[in-house]
């Protein structure tokens, strides 16, 4: 797990997306859901990109953190695309839970 | 307009194994007492890999963090521990599991506003001259002068054109008899995701309620 000394909020979510954009990959296998995959994760980019732009420069508790990390490693693992695409809506919602954010 | 048990399948039977499997009736009852963030905690777990709870744990920090007051915890801890038995039971029965627990769940839900009486599973709805659809509607309550049907879907890719048909459908027949008929879609996912699926959709959806993980709870106040 990451140390949470001095990390920001910025640096978490650019984190979430990096491994969020990873996780569309995956789902984009079913080709039938192509634009569905990126309509959604557009959706959820924005929400994700909306709180880093207010709340950016803040400094997260380390737990907050380590929820996020645990959450990425979680995403990170996952193969089948069905369950991407599962987990293309689950994961902003924990990761802005995480943040103490509205889904 | 009138209801009718659906005639049962081999699959029907195999489904109905499943809906009275008990794991659905306990996590029915941990989720209708949850709040919106512990539905999200089950809706992870439920479609998660790991099934270490202390995982699951670090990852919802408001939950199980020192600042969740005892009855948030003691809520958040039985939602966990029934979602992780339904995350062991394997990613061949989970998806059947998660879908019986979204309708047991919406039922019981329902029955806290128009008692468990009113409310049935499983059942078709006919109308005078319509050939009736084959697939039943997961959840009916049934009062006289004042019908609802709803279909439950784990998650927003669930909302198809084909369901949104079938509730457009009994709408616009009840109509034409002058019939009251509250159609509406259950699903155990954010607004957010319902919103862009929709969205993409040309199927009819304006006469169909979404009700997303955020506002289960209307289910049980609001009609």
């Amino acid at each position: 797990m990451t140390q949470g000394i001095g990390i920001t909020v910025e640096a978490v979510i650019e984190r979430a997306l990096a491994a969020y954009a990873a996780l569309a990959e995956v789902g984009e296998e079913i080709d039938d859901e192509w634009s569905y995959i990126q309509d959604l994760s557009e959706a959820w980019r924005d929400r994700l990109e909306a709180v880093a732009a207010a709340r950016g420069s803040e400094t997260v508790d380390p737990s907050i953190d380590d929820a996020i990390e645990r959450a990425i490693d979680e995403i990170g693992g996952i193969e089948d695309p069905h369950r991407a695409i599962d987990w293309l809506s689950t994961f902003p919602q924990v990761t802005l839970l995480a943040l103490g954010e509205r889904p | 307009m009138r209801f009718q048990d659906a005639a049962r399948d081999g699959r029907a039977v195999v489904y109905a194994g499943i809906q009275a499997d008990p794991l659905v009736a306990r996590a029915a009852d941990a989720l209708a007492d949850a709040a919106r963030d512990e539905r999200i905690l089950a809706r992870a777990v439920m479609n998660g890999g790991s099934t270490d709870p202390t995982h699951w744990m670090a990852m919802f920090p408001a939950l199980f963090g020192p600042a969740a007051d005892a009855a948030a915890r003691a809520r958040s801890e039985a939602v966990l521990a029934v979602s992780l038995e339904v995350a062991d039971r394997g990613d061949a029965a989970r998806s059947q599991f998660r879908g019986a627990i979204v309708e047991e769940l919406t039922a019981r839900l329902l029955a806290r506003r128009v008692g468990p009486a009113a409310v049935r599973r499983e059942r078709r709805i006919l109308f005078d001259g319509v050939r009736a659809e084959i697939h039943p509607y997961d959840v009916t309550v049934e009062r006289d002068g004042d019908a609802e049907a709803y279909d439950c879907k784990w998650g927003a890719r669930g909302i198809g054109a084909d369901v949104l048909h079938q509730l457009d459908d009994a709408r616009v027949h009840a109509v034409d008899e002058e019939t009251a008929l509250r159609v509406a879609l259950v699903v155990f996912d954010a607004e957010r995701s319902c919103a862009v699926r929709l969205a993409r959709s040309t199927a009819p959806s304006a006469g169909t309620t979404i009700v997303a993980l955020e506002t289960l709870d209307g289910l049980a106040t609001v009609r």
